[in-house]
């Protein structure tokens, strides 16, 4: 059990973690999803012990009960083999270009486990086999730029789950594949997380991939969880204004889609673009792009209200 | 295939060439290198003595190939010596980052500072002439040129993904070094070590010449230099022929570093 409480994250020229909370049990499969540069990764870096140096944190994480906030980097080391694993958005530079992708698979097995070469070999091939590479004792003596971009992802996940982790994170695993391949590969992690009651942190704006891989979702905006839920009712049904806004801007894959009075429809955008760091709102983060916004939104920080704990002033009021 | 580099290919027919002759001087040479014949002395060029004889009647192709394999024993102690010390530290730099970077950089900046030749110097003549503290000296001198060239290409690597891949593995900074880093910097360290060959070689003959490296009877182009440097007028020849080796070993090493720098840099590869 993962647990992160009022986590912030704050770099020399801003926040790109305001308060985060996250409660990860096994077998739970949340989706992070938000624009570039929303705090998704700076979230799954926080899970991992990853955050840069440069960065000051404050808030909890506990694992297990566990305080890891002060953790040092020994007991991390531990961690993310054996309990917290991650894979990666891009697969192609993801493996060392020098190394055969059996020996990157099986040097945690070797470090964590005290596995012997020819064991950790044999655990690589069944790895290999759970996560679909076919012909395993061949695959595992090729170097990277012999596999394809899939296989690549697949090796990865491999990786990942070396030493049997509790918790996957997958940061954006299906942004750099073609559509075909990322079903696939969102498909493998569902049934991984299933048949190993393992939690995935489902991270991506690939808003269809996190509907099919997940039950639970946290929307995010400059560095704000600002919606949160079970998955298919805030995708049908979203609170948040910048939520509302995500989900109206996805291409409508009618050929040519009108609208009442037959003019060709225009695909919403939200306006403008994420502000840089240190440029953020101090209230709300989403004032300045926000279609419901009013005087004090941009000065004042949100509550989380109502069960999605949306942060937004405007639900606050309509609440009260 | 892309055609070899022409600077590559002349490089490394020039380091054949001296490569050969050291290690043939290793079983055979035509002379005794240090036999004297003070009666033939001044030879001209012969059937038993290809370049003639020196000013002690020593057989002078003996001497060159003799000293040829001084030459590439002292250059290869010292880069390998320089060489791992330096990377070691470029890699401990850039793996711990913070106070202990930033320090062991400075101290490749101080290295820096001092004219190399005139440090070696310096330390040779502290320590005693001698081949060994030669290869020590030369060797210092190359700490700071690859703790740099080590530090400033595993910083690069460090931000790869692969990198981040490993750490979220569980993989220490250890393990990531010896697995990630060590080997892809490889490249980068080779082609600055044939580089660094050259400059040893020079400063071999600098020391040797200065009389603080190699001591008689063992055979240096320096030394031979040296020598030959009194009697100008009288055999000019004698001079010339480990000039002309010095040049040759030194060119040769110049421009195998220059050609595999093109091969492994493939920004280079694609301006020619």
């Amino acid at each position: 059990m993962f647990e992160m409480n009022d986590m912030t994250v704050r770099f020399a020229i801003g926040e790109a973690l305001r308060g985060a909370s996250l409660r990860v049990a096994p077998g739970d499969r949340i989706g992070i999803v938000g624009e570039s540069g929303s705090g998704k990764s700076m979230l799954a870096a926080c899970l991992m012990g990853m955050v840069p140096d440069a960065a000051t944190l404050s808030g909890t994480l506990t694992i297990d009960g566990t305080d890891m906030t002060q953790a040092s980097e020994a007991a991390w080391q531990a961690i993310r083999a054996r309990r917290a694993a991650m894979i990666f958005q891009e697969p192609m530079t993801a493996l060392n270009p020098l190394r055969r992708v059996g020996d990157t698979v099986a040097e945690p097995m070797r470090v964590h486990l005290g596995m012997r070469k020819a064991q950790a070999r044999d655990r690589v091939a069944t790895l290999f086999d759970e996560v679909g590479i076919p012909d395993p004792a061949a695959r595992l003596r090729m170097f990277p730029h012999e596999l394809s971009g899939g296989q690549r992802q697949r090796v990865l996940i491999a990786l990942a789950l070396a030493c049997d982790p509790e918790l996957l994170i997958a940061d954006e695993p299906t942004t750099a594949l073609d559509a075909n391949v990322a079903l696939k590969i969102t498909d493998l992690l569902v049934h991984l997380s299933r048949s190993r009651n393992m939690a995935l942190v489902f991270i991506s704006h690939d808003l269809a991939a996190v509907a099919r891989a997940t039950t639970e979702i946290a929307v995010m905006y400059g560095g704000d969880i600002v919606e949160r839920g079970p998955t298919a009712d805030v995708l049908a049904d979203p609170v948040h204004p910048y939520s509302q806004g995500l989900l109206a801007a996805r291409p409508d894959l009618r050929a040519f889609p009108r609208d009442a009075d037959g003019s060709r429809r225009r695909l919403p955008t939200i306006p403008g673009t994420v502000p840089p760091l240190h440029a953020m709102a101090r209230g709300c983060r989403f004032s300045g792009r926000c279609p419901v916004e009013r005087n004090a939104c941009a000065s004042v920080k949100p509550a989380p209200v109502g069960p999605r704990q949306a942060t937004c002033h405007a639900l606050s009021r309509g609440v009260a | 295939m892309r055609p070899l580099p022409a600077n590559f290919i002349i490089g490394a027919a020039l380091v054949a060439v001296v490569i050969g002759v050291a290690a043939v001087s290793l079983i055979w040479t035509p002379h005794d290198p240090a036999d004297l014949d003070i009666r033939g002395k001044f030879g001209d060029p012969s059937a038993i003595n290809w370049l003639g004889t020196d000013q002690l009647g020593r057989d002078v192709v003996s001497q060159l190939m003799a000293a040829a394999r001084t030459s590439m024993a002292v250059a290869l102690g010292a880069v390998m010596l320089g060489g791992s010390v330096g990377v070691g530290l470029g890699l401990l730099a850039s793996a711990i980052g913070g106070w202990v970077e930033d320090s062991v950089m400075r101290l490749a900046d101080l290295g820096f500072a001092f004219p190399a030749l005139l440090f070696a110097i310096m330390l040779a003549a502290v320590f005693g002439p001698s081949l060994t503290n030669a290869v020590l000296a030369i060797a210092f001198i190359n700490i700071p040129v690859f703790a740099r060239v080590a530090r400033a290409a595993a910083n690069q690597i460090w931000t790869r993904e692969y990198v981040l891949a490993a750490r979220a593995a569980g993989m220490s900074k250890l393990a990531i070094t010896r697995d990630h880093i060590l080997p892809n910097i490889a490249a980068a360290v080779i082609v600055q070590a044939t580089i660094e060959f050259a400059v040893a070689i020079l400063a071999e003959a600098a020391l040797s010449y200065l009389g603080l490296g190699a001591q008689p009877p063992a055979s240096s182009w320096g030394r031979m230099l040296s020598e030959a440097q009194t009697l100008m007028y009288l055999a000019p020849e004698l001079a010339v022929y480990p000039g002309l080796c010095i040049v040759i070993a030194v060119l040769g090493f110049g421009l195998l570093g220059d050609g595999l720098r093109d091969i492994t840099d493939p920004r280079l590869a694609r301006a020619r």
